[in-house]
């Protein structure tokens, strides 16, 4: 293999890595498909993960050359549908040995392929949440109000992340919206305390909750507690767009 | 025949919680009955043991995380998908939204009333049990979904692979 075609397949592998990697994969699932990847095409693979990047050395089985290659984390939305597809498409490659053109046309199909309709997704998050509600012990007229708070807020984060606003500034915002609108529920004689406490739940950062967990229990403590702490980060800008509702309304909570 | 219906009822609404908050993050079409599925089931189970088990709600939790987990074992060699890919969504509508909810209102409360010490004193003793509680439940969540990982860890990596099966 001349260097160029090496560089190449570093290239690729690095960012598949990276790839698996900003899309909410827990760590040890990362290094074993990368792992495997560079196996079917012939390499051995030594991976360090940082929060936001990450370092591989990949040694050329047959040359014994190696090559390292430092690349940075991109911050992707969580696909759980790549999480699946990359996985399978690592254990194909290493099993059917793909070639390398074949691999790099399965991936980027893979990963350009389109999400769920984002219209979609917000009805069955107002749902999701409606049910919530239901579950915490919140009646029917409590739900309604659930429902459409929920889709104020999540419309409201949706457009505000395709203007790139730091995501921070846009779960603060979200979660006053949607709380805000719950507090309508005030008005009447109802659950209300429910119904505002269920309304910004659809903003907690469950995947890398749990995610972060799994990594601290295999040992990658390093971007366990990153995650966590980036997912801590978001619960209190959270609260604080809560609080602020709750500043404004807490007499009548009472 | 009600505490049927209660049964069928929590599960009914959590399946549907788990199905929406799952397609915040994109998963697979061919998961989302599985999803739904084991989100009934866990938070069901849950539901039973506390209701009527007398158990708390952190052991519950893990006993209902423990059988998501090896449902999602179970499932998701059916369909190519790694165990996370089922559990994660599913276990979502278990995270204590209630005690974190409170966790923060009397985290507001308390330096709101920071000059009556009754008060003061009630809601720093409710921040505490909350946060205790919503900490604890989420941690054991993860665990107990991730033991199955742990015990069958050959079947659980090799769970996207379509041949040799």
């Amino acid at each position: 293999m001349t260097n160029d075609i090496l560089l190449q397949y570093t290239k690729f592998i690095a960012g598949y890595a990276a790839h698996l990697m900003g899309c909410g994969i827990h760590t040890s699932r990362v290094i074993r498909n990368t792992r495997r990847i560079g196996e079917s095409l012939n390499f051995d693979l030594q991976i360090s993960v940082f929060q936001k990047s990450m370092i591989l050395t990949m040694q050329d089985k047959e040359t014994q050359k190696t090559f390292s290659e430092v690349v940075e984390i991109p911050a992707l939305p969580i696909s759980f549908e790549h999480n699946s597809e990359l996985s399978a498409l690592s254990w194909e490659a290493v099993d059917k040995r793909l070639p390398f053109d074949v691999l790099n046309d399965k991936y980027t199909k893979i990963i350009s392929a389109p999400r769920i309709d984002p219209l979609f997704v917000l009805l069955l998050v107002g749902f999701a949440n409606a049910s919530f509600c239901k579950l915490f012990g919140g009646d029917w007229m409590s739900m309604v109000i659930v429902f459409s708070a929920t889709i104020a807020g999540f419309f409201v984060r949706m457009q505000m992340l395709k203007k790139h606003i730091n995501h921070y500034i846009i779960f603060i915002v979200s979660s006053f919206t949607a709380s805000l609108l719950a507090s309508t529920s005030l008005i009447f004689d109802i659950t209300s305390d429910i119904a505002i406490a269920t309304s910004v739940l659809y903003l907690i950062p469950g995947v890398p909750l749990i995610n972060g967990v799994i990594d601290i229990v295999e040992g990658h403590t390093l971007t366990g507690i990153s995650r966590l702490t980036n997912a801590f980060l978001l619960i209190v800008c959270v609260a604080i767009g809560l609080s602020i509702t709750l500043l404004l309304v807490h007499d009548r909570l009472l | 025949m009600n505490i049927a219906l209660d049964i069928l009822s929590d599960g009914f609404f959590a399946a549907i919680a788990a199905i929406g908050f799952g397609a915040i993050s994109d998963p697979p079409m061919r998961a989302f009955k599985f999803i739904a599925l084991l989100a009934a089931i866990g938070h069901a189970c849950r539901f039973c043991l506390m209701s009527y088990a007398g158990m708390d709600i952190a052991a519950s939790s893990f006993i209902s995380a423990l059988i998501i987990g090896f449902g999602s074992l179970w499932l998701g060699g059916k369909i190519y998908c790694p165990m996370t890919v089922i559990y994660i969504p599913a276990l979502l509508p278990m995270i204590p939204g209630k005690f974190a909810y409170n966790t923060v209102f009397s985290q507001i409360m308390f330096l709101q009333n920071m000059k009556v010490p009754e008060l003061k004193a009630k809601y720093m003793e409710m921040f505490f049990s909350n946060g205790m509680v919503t900490i604890t439940v989420i941690f054991l969540l993860a665990i107990g979904a991730t033991i199955p990982m742990f015990i069958f860890h050959s079947k659980a990596f090799s769970l996207t692979r379509h041949i040799n099966k």
